[in-house]
Parts: structure tokens; sequence; C-alpha cells
């Protein structure tokens, strides 16, 4: 992605030609066609309407992948590159982009795919009397227009640089384009009768048990696309889930790092391949620094110095977890030399704590969930090695949002997500003011730095940016990085082709079978 | 009969208005707000205030109890905010799966637990009895979730006999249902045998002491005719009971098998409420569950007083 846009280091104007450029790089010969792919997945997708859904998860975006196309879609590199849109041009302030469509595509129940129906998508979203949560994720995007049949344009509120790549580039519940035809036609059923552009056409949907996709015979990009099937089943239990791949009733699971025990055994298995993308983002934590004891650095310092991420990471996941020093990771376009991350030094820590004189004592938000907990207990410990006490507040997952809103905690865990740019999240959480700055803490240069990196093209001098801002925040330690995000899923050697898990999606749609 | 039954009717009703009040005072006193859950990471006061009003959520308790029950009343039970699919709707698609589950559980608990109580009560104190005594024993104390994995383990991965996880419906292929449906009814069944091994044991132990067994024995009877006809009989009256208690445990232990085995059932509906926060569809199912075994128990209740003259007759 960074010799791409360097690339064009005037230009504002990104084109792509799209019918060149083959969605997978590897040569055509290698790939057999035919079969069915069974996929075990965590839970109950519960349906693909976005007014009724708000958010897709985990296991509707897999399926989502295969159903629905977006705009743009992320290469291995994360650079977008054309899907139903073959190219696109920014406007000079960043804040107006405009897509070509790809023209001939039609929805699976044969409505054409064009500017139209692409603008109805995001209006239905953004209509404010369809309440839908959906729209809080574009709020930046003030309106579409459709100038004609073939042209798309987006006007944003505020600049984004990495518009492409950001906002049309994964099948989530904004970027997925639906046929308004069918969305109209079954009105509170469509939830579960999804119609889309994709791969692979929605065949049944028993609830709780299997969806059935197959391959679209009219697809625009059909030879590329190997498998006649797709099955997709919820398997919640992690144990008979990996069961179900060793005995074959599933060629594909998906995990994560809380089952780091068969990760491990299926790494040994030769039968088996474990699919790792280590991707953007971070498990994060933010101090309150308008309440004692953390309006003072030295306290906050101190109780950054005092963690010892590969022990931690030890305890929580047999050392699968990847230790994180600033907020973007190395699944990121955002690359170092130095991130400012504080020392590992307990020692340090301890003469800080001393220095600060009073007694360090305070509570802590924790999911009341065995990760949570596990999580917990473990910082206290190193805290409590440096003179520091935590006390640990269990609440539900949903409760840590609205209390970190009114800030009526002094340190709670959130969340840094895999994006393929660092402008949205990093904005919102440090840019003075905003609802999820959630340290409550305010910094000219910081604000001028955040302002700066978002309207400019120039990816070497982003990335100056944001490793400038990356050493302001770990020097102040406003917030704090544990691990780096890592998403996995496991398979059947056989199954080939698997794209990179951006966002921890699984998107089976061009894979084959060996 | 007719006032028996009528007057078991009436008790009825409390329980079920007690069932009811306890499952949406359960769901509404659960930590976390529904709005929250709903709002996510968008959960803003502002927005939080304004879904909560929407939802009817800022009125007080017994307001909204009295709303629920009311729709209730008129077969509304609610809507999962998630998925959209009223209750109703989920909760029909699913029985068949778990009362499939049950059925064949306490089939196959049946046939473990039986023959091997005739067999232990026909030589009770022999080796064979204490041995099996305290295999029974041992059986009651291992947990679903074990047995579960340690069959999956065995007879499919291992062994490859069996598939470890998923579905098929009956209609479409019984054979493969079937297939499909072994493991999980065995490890219900692995739970459920020892009860009524246990109790059907002792309860023939004591009908075999009785005075016209040793008539029959005198008559000279074969033993086999004995055990089966004059003593089983009338201690079977225990396996009725047995067999409606079982019916609460089954519905626990579906809870767990059809998570690990992954079968679309009512056990899952609520593992997948309870996760989700689905508080709608949760006490929806918990309500109907709850309502589903009080009325089972009731039936078994007549059956036992039509087996028993005793019963119905006040005397027991």
């Amino acid at each position: 992605m960074i010799a791409a846009v360097r690339s064009s280091a005037v230009a504002r104007i990104f084109l792509v030609a799209g019918f060149a450029i083959s969605l997978s790089a590897i040569p055509a010969s290698a790939q057999k066609k035919g079969g069915s792919v069974t996929m075990g997945l965590e839970l109950d997708i519960p349906g693909f309407d976005p007014l009724q859904v708000g958010v897709y998860d985990t296991a509707a975006l897999s399926a989502s992948s295969a159903l629905f196309d977006t705009l743009t879609y992320l290469d291995a590199g994360g650079k977008p590159q054309p899907k139903l849109a073959l190219s696109w041009s920014a406007s000079e302030d960043f804040k107006t982009w405009t897509f070509k469509l790809r023209p001939g595509v039609k929805f699976h129940d044969g409505t054409p795919f064009n500017a139209e129906a692409a603008k109805a998508n995001f209006d239905r979203q953004k209509d404010p009397a369809n309440k839908c949560r959906c729209a809080f994720y574009i709020s930046n995007i003030n309106n579409v227009q459709a100038p004609d049949e073939l042209t798309l344009v987006y006007h944003l509120n505020d600049p984004s640089v990495n518009f492409p790549a950001l906002v049309s580039s994964y099948a989530n519940q904004n970027a997925a384009v639906h046929s308004p035809t069918a969305w109209k036609a079954k009105g509170d059923d469509y939830n579960r009768n999804p119609v889309g552009t994709g791969p692979f056409v929605l065949k049944s949907w028993t609830a709780g048990d299997r969806m059935v996709l197959e391959r679209n015979p009219d697809y625009w990009d059909k030879d590329r696309i190997y498998l006649d099937r797709i099955v997709l089943k919820p398997l919640p239990d992690a144990q008979s889930r990996f069961a179900s791949l060793q005995s074959g009733e599933a060629d594909v699971i998906w995990d994560d790092e809380a089952d780091a025990d068969n990760i491990q055994k299926a790494q040994k298995d030769p039968k088996l391949t474990v699919h790792t993308y280590a991707g953007s983002g971070a498990a994060v934590y933010a101090f309150n620094t308008k309440v004692a004891p953390f309006d003072d650095v030295r306290v906050r310092q101190a109780l950054v110095m005092a963690l010892d991420r590969k022990k931690m990471s030890q305890a929580l996941s047999n050392g699968l977890s990847r230790p994180a020093s600033n907020p973007y990771g190395d699944g990121s376009w955002v690359k170092c030399k130095d991130d400012g991350a504080l020392p590992e030094d307990a020692e340090k820590a301890k003469a800080l704590i001393k220095e600060y004189g009073k007694p360090v004592e305070f509570k802590m938000l924790v999911t009341a969930t065995p990760r949570g907990r596990a999580v917990g207990q473990v910082l206290q410990q190193f805290w409590k090695r440096v003179g520091a006490n935590m006390e640990i507040e269990q609440v539900d997952q949903a409760t840590i949002p609205p209390r970190a809103f009114m800030r009526q905690f002094q340190l709670t865990p959130w969340r840094i997500v895999d994006l393929a740019d660092p402008d949205i999240q990093m904005y919102s959480n440090f840019r003075s003011g905003s609802p999820v700055a959630l340290a409550n803490y305010s910094n000219p240069e910081l604000d001028q730095l955040l302002e700066r990196a978002r309207v400019t093209a120039d990816q070497d001098k982003r990335n100056e940016d944001y490793c400038a801002i990356s050493r302001l925040i770990n020097k102040e330690a406003i917030w704090f990085w544990t691990f780096q995000n890592t998403y996995y899923a496991m398979s059947s050697a056989k199954v080939k082709g698997l794209p990179k898990m951006y966002s921890g999606v699984i998107d089976l749609s061009r894979v084959w079978l060996e | 009969m007719l006032t028996f039954v009528a007057r078991r009717l009436l008790y009825l009703v409390p329980v079920l208005i007690a069932v009811s009040l306890l499952t949406f005072l359960i769901a509404s006193l659960l930590p976390g707000d529904l709005a929250y859950t709903i709002l996510g990471d968008q959960a803003t006061p502002e927005k939080v205030a304004a879904l909560r009003a929407d939802m009817g959520l800022d009125q007080p308790i017994w307001v909204r109890y009295f709303g629920w029950l009311g729709n209730i009343m008129q077969g509304d039970f609610g809507r999962s905010f998630r998925t959209g699919q009223t209750v109703l709707q989920a909760v029909t698609e699913r029985l068949p799966i778990s009362l499939e589950l049950m059925f064949l559980a306490q089939i196959a608990a049946l046939a473990i637990g039986v023959p091997l109580a005739i067999i232990c009560a026909a030589r009770s104190g022999g080796p064979f009895d204490r041995f099996m005594t305290g295999t029974a024993f041992g059986m009651l104390s291992v947990p679903t979730f074990l047995s579960a994995i340690l069959l999956i383990y065995l007879f499919a991965v291992e062994l490859r006999w069996l598939p470890a996880t998923g579905y098929v419906p009956f209609s479409e292929d019984p054979a493969r249902n079937l297939r499909f449906m072994v493991l999980p009814a065995l490890t219900l069944a692995l739970a459920e045998w020892p009860g009524i091994m246990r109790v059907l044991r002792s309860d023939m132990i004591a009908t075999l002491q009785e005075d016209y067994i040793a008539l029959a024995k005198a008559k000279g009877l074969k033993a086999s005719r004995i055990l089966f006809v004059h003593a089983l009989k009338p201690s079977s009256l225990t396996l009725v009971t047995i067999t409606g208690i079982n019916i609460g445990r089954l519905i626990g232990g579906a809870v767990i098998v059809e998570t690990v085995f992954a079968l679309p059932g009512i056990g899952r509906l609520l593992v997948g409420a309870i996760t989700t926060r689905d508080l709608i569809i949760l006490q929806g199912v918990v309500l109907l569950v709850g309502a589903g075994f009080v009325l089972l128990n009731f039936i078994v209740d007549m059956l036992y007083a039509m087996l028993d003259p005793r019963i119905r007759h006040g005397h027991a």
C-alpha cells in the first residue's frame, strides 16, 4: 500500500484499470473447479438486512463475503482493488470520491446493478426514519449521488485519504450491496432471504443449522470461482468444532486465541492447515486522566512499565498472543522505527510509584467472562509487584461502552479493530473532545498531528505523523496496548487459496480444493 | 376422577403465573441493560435514553411485566431484536429436534436401565449387583459435557463410525437423521440410566418380598415370568414418576448436548439467546419450556392416577 500511494505522489487521482487486474495472483492452471466446502462458525447468523441486524458479526461476514460484492476489495498488500467499482478518484480536499462502476452486473434476482441501486443502499441506511444502527458507521458520509448509470459520488463531512480501502472493501453491514427490488418485495423476510451480486447464491437456510450457498452461474468473474457449493454451520462448542474438523464434518473452522491448545495441536497435524492473519489494531486500555491517581503521568507510566507482555501471553494463550507496543500493529501499513514504547521495567515502575508518594489504589473495569477475568488477574499481579493495588470490577460486556462514554471508570478495556487505515479510530480515540477520547486528555500537539495525518496524501509523511502520535501517546501513557489482533482459521490441508482474513473474516468465495 | 382433574388443573394457574413472573424478573434483573446490548459500541447516554423510551424500558418493571403478560395472552410472545424472528416461530422450528433428542435419550436410558435393574434385583447383593450399583453411581457423577466430548473423540475422531456434529431433518433423510442423533441421545442417556436403574432395582427388590410373589414361587411359576410379569408391572409405576422427573433433567441436559453436537434445538436457542443477550427470546423460551414442563408433569400425574386408583381416591 505504501508503494502504491507513493507512486502517485502528486496525484489526487488513482485510476485503476479494472479488467486487467485479476482477483488473485496465482496462475489459473493451479486451481481445480468443483467441490463443496463446509465451514464451522462460532455463532448462528442472525440475518443480513442492515436495518434489522444493525451490525454484522464475524459469522455473518463470512457468509456475506460470498453472497455480496463490494465496490472494492483489499489485496494481500492491503491495497484497494476493483470489484463492483472499476476505478475511483478523489477531489483535492479528499471530501468527494467518485467511483466508476462495472457495467453489466446483475443481482441474483436479475435486478441490474447500477449507481442508482448503490445509492439506494446508502440512502436506506442513512434515512433517520429507518433508525439503522448501521448509520453510525457511515456518519462521515454526508450524501451519495448517482449522476449517471455508472458513476457514484460520495460527499464526505470530513476528509478521508484512504476512503476506497476503508468504506467499501469488506462485506460488512454498510458496504455489502443488496438488491433494492429484493428488500422492497420481501419486507420483513428480506433479513433471512438476502440477494446480492456475489459469487454465491443463497440456496437454503435452516435456522440454527445449515446455510447452503451455491455458485452463481452468471457471476461477472465466474472463471475465478472454483467451488460449487459452500455450507456454513454454527458449531458453538470449541472442542466439538475442532473434533468436527478432525473427523471431516467441517473443512474449515473459525477459531481464536482462547483455543490455543487446539491451534497448537493443528499446527503439528499434517492433514490440517492453520491460517493466521496478523492484523492491525490491538487490545487496548484507557486511563481516565481526569481522576486520581491517573491524573499523574508517573502513575500511568509506572503501570505500563510494570507489564510483562511475554509472560502475560504465556499465561493467557500459551504464548500465542503477540505483544503490542503501539496502536497500529504489524498488520498496519504504519511502520515505526521508534514508536516510543516505554520499557518493561518493574524497578523503574516501583521508583515512579515511590516518587508519586501517595498510595496507588484504583478500580479497573473487566468483562465478566473467563477471558476478561484472566486478563484482569494477570494485570493485578503485575501491578501488585510494583506497589499498586488494582481492584477488579466485573461488568457485563455491553456495560463497558456506556460506562466509557460517560467516563464512569478509572481504567477500562477497549479495542482497536483491524481496519485498512488508522485514521478513523485514531482520530476518534485521541482527538480532544471526541466521545471516545476515553482518556479525557487534551493536547494541542496531538490534535494537530491527527488533523494533519488525515488529509496528507503522501503515505511516507502520514507514516511519520502516525509514529509521532504513537510516541506522544506512549510517553504520556494515556492509553496502553497489550496484544495485537491475530485472527485464526483452521482447515483441512486440501483447502487452498484462502485470502488474508481482514478483520477476521473467512472469505471462502475464491478457495479451491486440491 | 373429574374433580381430581379439575383440582389439579386449578393448581396449574398459580404455578404458571409464578413461572412467568420468575422468568420475567430474572431476564429483567440480569446485569446489563438491553439498550446497552442493542447499541453496543455506540451506547452514548442520549442514544440509550432514546432507545429505552422507544422500547418502553423506562417504564416501571411491573408495567412492563403486565404488558408482556397481556401480549402473551393474545398469543404474542415478542420478537428477537437480532433476527426479527418471533418467539413462536423460533420455538416451533426447533422444538421437534429437542423432542426427538429427548425421546431417543429416554428410550435409550430405559433400554439400558430396565434390564440391568431386573438382573440386579433378581440377584440382589450378588457380585453383578454390587458392580452395577457402583458403576451407576460413577456414571451419575460424569457431567454431560465430558461424556459428550469423550464419545465424540472415540466414535467420530478415532473410529470414524459416527459424525461428530451436525443435523439432518428426519423428514429429509431418516437414516442420516438417526446417525446424527445417536451420539447426542447416548450422551443424555448415559446420565439418565443410572437413576432409572437404581430406583427400579430397589422398588423391585421390595416387590419381590411381597407375599404374592412367594405364592407365585410356591405355585412353581418360572422365575423369568415372576420377574417380568408379577414383579415388573407393579414396580413400573415408579418408572412413570422417574420419566416425568427426567424430562426436567433432559431439558437441562439438552442445553449442553445440543451446543456440543451443534443440534439446532431449543437448548441451542436458549444458549444463543443468553450469549447474545436476546432477552425477548430468552424470557419467551424459558416461559414456554417452563409451561411445557409443568403441563407434562400434570399429564404424568394423570397417568399415575389412571394406573393407580389409590391416588385418585386420595388414599396414597
